[in-house]
């Protein structure tokens, strides 16, 4: 069997994913990025190989992404993530055109070719407004988790309207709606909102093609799939494992890769006399 | 011979200054690509760049609006900063309004002997505008006559002309070898030898210059394979960015900025008639700034003309943040260069660059590139 890893190395979680030649997840993991970003990559890698049953050395190509790709120091080559969620989006809904990735500290909005290859992408500039991190602040602020805000947000009738998606002064911003007594609900509806605004005119600039599928940590949140949805005035495609979506990627390409390798270790060997049965034993190795 | 450049280009300053100890002449800082040399080399005066120098700074919060660009910003600080404490005069010739501020709180906070605004026309596709400038640079010749206390007849400026033009000629031919496969030059090599020629005595560039285009014919920079791409804004002297851009397996082959061919390209060819006419139409006609290039947008045309001789595929649009006159051209070079199968990328470029968020989108944008060879 022929095994490809990926490993996404986000700002906040480091995400990996080991395939099997039949293109299934053998083994997963997902762990906090923390400070040590190499440490990461090598735990979350031995622990999706230890999930897939298999030892770490058994997976023929590995393939980084994600900001700290470099810091994948075991791994064979880097992709960035725009072309590695690109991929990953495609696999999971082969007629995606537009990938929206929401992660830590980017958003990114993708156009996707007929092949899941990149046309065009953008990115959110140098500020972290809009990302899981303003997510984050606005939990924190309101004293609930990052789980919590999400499905809450959704009881509102009247969203609260938001002056900023700066990370830093939303605080602010929610501090006195707490202030004027407005309802929890509305004032973080008015957050997933505001970000969602955000989000789809960054999308605009690439142009927005049916179908979308939403990727990136930020895509577990329930609040933020319906204030993009109701943004964008269209469905999107939301994988139950669409933050692996960059290590799926990645997993991919290392699998073809790996494949690759393997026919050309194949086509050295000097097949004559062989009988079919061994040549396809010399295949699978 | 060809990091020659790199020192000049990293010691400006202390070039300029050793250079008025040499000579006992005078130095110009000027503001603006669109400043008739040639005049001024006809007088003696050795011309020099105000450029930036890439640092966050605190000195012109007071003096310069929040939204003009990072760049003019970045020359006044150097001003401020007393870094060009060496110069006899400051001169800008019009061309954008943030600029002109850096200039005249440059002057206001910085005096020198001489300062000169050259009102250079904007509508360049006027009739009118030759004979416009050719007046104002009758003007200015008076004026830099009594500053240098020289006479500026003819044959000086034909001298200057010459000075400037072989210099010119030079740097395009060394670009034109960059239309080679195998190219003899890396971006950030080219970027050096253009940028020092705005800093240095244009006579010993031209020498060092003559040594470095006999030596590109038998030169490889060694980046066969690598993505031809070409870069395209307005001043861009960003070392550090092209630097990465090369480092993550691209080669830049041509530019479109008033810091590569934008500010050579075009020649004054002086051919025994009046030698003021001849300048005022060099710079009514050279490849133009978008402040100028309007109602007919005649730098898209050169644009696709580039990216087609020198065979690149794709661009980099790199917009100093909040430069109105190039952004409002970027809809319209984006669809000129796409409808010409050349790929293009955009980025929005502050005072210091933010090599990691740039490297990543530098870096998919190669990779949309590499097709079947990604898979």
């Amino acid at each position: 069997m022929i095994y490809g890893g990926g490993v996404d190395v986000g700002s906040t979680q480091t995400k990996a994913v080991v395939l099997n030649e039949r293109r299934a997840i053998a083994g997963r993991s997902i762990i906090s990025t923390g400070a040590n970003v190499t440490k990461a990559a090598e735990k979350a890698f031995h622990l999706a190989a230890e999930n897939a049953g298999i030892a770490p050395d058994r997976v023929g190509y590995v393939v980084g992404t994600g900001y700290g790709r470099y810091k994948v120091t075991f791994g064979d080559t880097q992709i960035t993530e725009i072309t590695c969620h690109a991929r990953g989006a495609h696999f999971l809904f082969p007629d995606t055109r537009t990938v929206i990735d929401m992660g830590g500290q980017d958003t990114k909005a993708i156009k996707v070719g007929l092949s899941g290859d990149v046309l065009d992408f953008c990115m959110n500039d140098k500020c972290a407004a809009g990302t899981g991190r303003f997510m984050q602040a606005a939990a924190d602020v309101m004293g609930l988790s990052l789980e919590e805000i999400g499905p809450y947000s959704l009881k509102s009738q009247n969203p609260s309207k938001l002056s900023s998606v700066c990370t830093v002064f939303v605080e602010s911003d929610i501090m006195s709606y707490v202030a004027q007594k407005k309802k929890v609900e509305d004032i973080l509806a008015g957050v997933h909102k505001a970000v969602a605004t955000r989000t789809v005119s960054l999308a605009r600039r690439v142009g927005i093609e049916d179908e979308i599928t939403f990727t990136g940590g930020v895509s577990r949140n329930i609040g933020m799939v319906r204030a993009l949805e109701a943004a964008l005035g269209h469905k999107m495609n939301v994988h139950e494992d669409a933050h692996f979506a960059g290590a799926f990627g990645a997993a991919l390409f290392a699998l073809e890769r790996a494949e690759k390798l393997c026919a050309v270790e194949v086509a050295k060997v000097d097949l004559t006399g062989w009988s079919d049965g061994e040549e396809a034993n010399g295949t699978a190795g | 011979m060809i990091e020659k450049y790199k020192e000049w280009y990293e010691a400006r300053h202390e070039y300029a200054v050793q250079w008025k100890k040499k000579t006992g002449g005078k130095v110009l800082g000027y503001f603006c690509t669109y400043v008739p040399e040639e005049i001024l080399y006809a007088a003696g005066v050795l011309p020099v760049r105000i450029l930036g120098s890439h640092e966050p700074q605190s000195v012109t919060e007071p003096h310069i609006f929040a939204m003009f660009c990072p760049f003019c910003r970045d020359c006044l600080a150097q001003g401020l900063l007393g870094r060009f404490h060496y110069l006899d005069g400051i001169m800008i010739s019009q061309s954008c309004l943030h600029l002109r501020q850096a200039y005249t709180s440059w002057d206001l906070h910085i005096p020198t002997q001489f300062s000169y605004y050259l009102p250079m026309p904007h509508h360049v596709q006027s009739r009118h505008a030759v004979p416009f400038l050719r007046a104002e640079l009758e003007t200015f010749r008076k004026r830099v006559e009594d500053w240098t206390g020289t006479t500026i007849g003819d044959a000086d400026l034909r001298r200057g002309i010459q000075i400037v033009d072989r210099n010119r000629e030079l740097l395009r031919t060394a670009y034109e070898t960059r239309k080679r496969e195998d190219v003899p030059m890396s971006g950030l090599e080219a970027m050096y030898m253009v940028v020092s020629s705005q800093m240095v005595d244009k006579a010993e560039h031209t020498q060092v210059t003559e040594d470095v285009v006999r030596v590109l014919e038998g030169r490889s920079a060694g980046r066969s394979g690598t993505r031809r791409l070409m870069i395209l804004g307005s001043e861009n002297d960003d070392v550090a960015f092209v630097d990465m851009v090369e480092s993550a397996g691209a080669t830049i082959v041509q530019d479109d900025h008033c810091t590569g061919s934008r500010y050579f390209w075009d020649k004054v060819d002086a051919n025994g008639g009046d030698p003021l006419t001849q300048i005022a139409e060099r710079y009514v006609r050279r490849l133009p700034c978008p402040t100028k290039d309007w109602p007919a947008r005649r730098r898209i045309e050169r644009i696709v003309q580039f990216a087609k001789e020198w065979d690149v595929a794709g661009a980099i649009i790199i917009q100093q943040k909040f430069c109105d006159p190039h952004e409002i051209d970027i809809p319209a070079i984006r669809k000129a260069l796409e409808s010409a199968e050349v790929k293009v990328l955009f980025l929005e470029l502050d005072v210091t660059v933010p090599v990691g968020q740039f490297k990543i989108r530098v870096e998919a944008f190669l990779e949309m590139f590499a097709g079947d060879d990604l898979f």
